[in-house]
């Protein structure tokens, strides 16, 4: 017995010190980050660098006359909410379908859907680059929304699945003998069931598409089309160099409602972020 | 309906509870209809993946220069076999990749064991969690600005002690590397915390309590009681992380671009700059078939059993 107190008495130290330690290393990177948001140009790059900053709005000044931030973040939320809307519309069926119907071939679809996830975005970016060439769409928020939708797809396939999979079978059959049809009993029953399911699935969704960055670059040449991820690289080019004080107000301006959305589902994080396989 | 059942009594049961019929469908809609729910989505991926996979190996067997497509056959493929840049790539890819990772699963499963039972674990998670919170561009630039353009490591470094003067971090190969570690582990140890820690707080706690009242110590428990029951969640999670691994693009675009001598360019940045920087379209289309045949046999082998064991 008292073996084990001082044992458990040991670990108790050392858990404090694991777990204060990458609390600062999380934390402190962020801190002075946001430091670098909140002074002038001329603190941020020094032969010294500074710790004790003065205070200064030059970044927000400069991101609210020069730069054309509301634009970069209405193209953000139309493509990332757009993205969102048709990865639930096509997923919703697809994963009713896998979850609930026996029939040949469902495990190869399952495991094809799941396998997109797999693509590395570089080994479609060309042709795909071609595609939206053809189709007139490079440089607009719409192939944005349409390249979201697609990386998602499967991920929110996956998670809704994994969620429709839990609701018991004996809620629909009560439905169905009392002559529900397929579809009413999915809109009914499965989706208000599995909503916290579809909730996560979509802030998951949104946050990867909030962040893609590669087909964000290649599509979108101009401002037209520019998302905050991409934008970020605009403060880079000219013979300003690289606007550090701008860039940090901006991720951190991208940052809170992300981390906001994501408290709201902290439960269902580890299932949302595993697809499924893993239930917390 | 048997024909030899009295029917008046059926019609009276009928007659008693009034149900609405049940829709009817044809035998083969019915067996058509999971495939109809699964028709949008499954046109959708077939679109964004086969349509570019076909494309990419038509692609590949030409020349590409701007406007004009010259047959070549495999000559494309013949010269990326032969191509040091494109091995050096794969190699980068494969190593900063497993470093990264093996760094972020021993911190993860750690900070896990350490966090799981503790009273304040809401709040550790929250923390942990903000490094993953911010756009990956973000995450470029504070890693670019600490090593390379403001210097900080190299300062605390020096007030530590540990070194003197200012250190250039892209003008040595493994630090340049090392740059691109710390971005992607700071980044992304959440990713795999936050999962390992569903996973021990999932599991069944009496059987360590129990090795616990037996007088077993702290890591012999992690070693031979969490660790083996956390195996299947610890595969997906790694597969998961290591398939965005292998695709990491966006810390090389922003913080390295590949410097010092191409010894930090990963697979997407060699494709990246092939395609859209030196407009070698048929090149870059053949790296990416490369790619893709590499990715359709890891999905197949390790992604294919990881999720059949993390289903159970």
């Amino acid at each position: 017995m008292a073996k084990a107190r001082k044992s458990r008495g040991e670990s108790m130290l050392l858990r404090y010190l694991v777990l204060g330690g990458w609390a600062l290393v999380c934390l402190l990177p962020i801190l002075w980050f946001l430091s670098i948001g909140f002074r002038p140009r001329t603190e941020v790059i020094t032969p010294q660098p500074i710790y004790w900053p003065t205070f200064s709005l030059d970044a927000w000044h400069l991101l609210m006359s020069d730069w054309p931030i509301a634009k970069y973040l209405r193209n953000s939320v139309i493509a990332v909410a757009g993205s969102v809307v048709i990865d639930l519309m096509l997923a919703i069926p697809a994963a009713y379908a896998l979850a609930r119907y026996e029939f040949k071939g469902r495990e190869d679809i399952g495991f094809y859907i799941l396998s997109t996830r797999m693509m590395a975005p570089a080994i479609v970016a060309v042709p795909i680059f071609f595609l939206f060439k053809t189709l007139g769409l490079l440089d607009s928020v719409w192939a944005l929304m349409l390249i979201y939708a697609a990386i998602n797809l499967s991920l929110v396939t996956w998670i809704i699945r994994s969620y429709m999979l839990d609701i018991p079978k004996e809620l629909e059959d009560a439905a169905r003998t009392d002559g529900a049809g397929d579809l009413t009993i999915l809109r009914e029953i499965i989706v208000p069931a599995c909503l916290p399911g579809i909730i996560t699935a979509a802030v998951i969704a949104a946050i990867f598409a909030i962040n893609e960055f590669l087909f964000t670059l290649l599509i979108a040449s101009t401002s037209n089309a520019y998302t905050m991820s991409v934008a970020l690289a605009n403060f880079t080019g000219g013979s300003d160099g690289i606007i550090y004080n701008a860039i940090a107000l901006v991720s951190f301006i991208a940052f809170v409602p992300i981390l906001i959305l994501v408290i709201l589902i902290q439960k269902h994080l580890s299932r949302g972020l595993t697809m499924g396989a893993v239930k917390g | 309906m048997r024909t030899d059942a009295p029917s008046v009594p059926a019609k009276g049961v009928a007659q008693a509870i009034p149900k609405p019929a049940p829709r009817r469908r044809s035998p083969a809609l019915r067996r058509a209809f999971p495939y109809i729910l699964l028709a949008p989505a499954l046109a959708y991926l077939l679109v964004i993946t086969l349509y570019p996979g076909l494309f990419a190996i038509y692609q590949s067997l030409f020349v590409v220069k701007f406007l004009t497509w010259e047959w070549t056959g495999f000559g494309n493929y013949s010269a990326i076999l032969q191509d040091r840049e494109f091995w050096a790539a794969l190699g980068n890819t494969a190593l900063i990749g497993a470093i990264s990772l093996t760094l972020q699963t021993v911190i993860a499963l750690a900070i896990a064991y350490f966090a799981y039972r503790d009273p304040f674990i809401r709040g550790w998670r929250i923390v942990y969690l903000m490094p993953m919170l911010f756009m990956p561009s973000a995450v470029a630039f504070i890693w670019k600005l600490a090593f390379n353009d403001g210097r900080v490591i190299s300062d605390l470094l020096g007030r530590l002690g540990l070194i003197e003067g200012n250190i250039d971090w892209l003008g040595s190969i493994p630090l340049a590397r090392l740059t691109l570690i710390v971005a992607d582990v700071w980044q992304w140890t959440p990713f795999l915390f936050i999962i390992f820690v569903a996973a021990l707080q999932g599991q069944d706690q009496e059987i360590e309590e129990a090795a616990r009242l037996d007088g077993a110590s702290w890591p012999s428990i992690f070693w031979n009681i969490s660790l083996p029951m956390m195996r299947p969640v610890i595969v997906v999670a790694i597969t998961l992380r290591g398939i965005d691994i292998t695709t990491m693009f966006t810390n090389v675009f922003v913080m390295t671009q590949g410097t010092p001598g191409g010894a930090t360019e990963t697979m997407s940045y060699f494709i990246y700059r092939q395609g859209f920087r030196m407009f070698n379209f048929g090149y870059a289309s053949a790296a990416s078939v490369l790619m893709l045949i590499l990715t359709v046999i890891i999905a197949q082998t390790v992604v294919k059993r990881a999720f059949h064991s993390g289903k159970k």
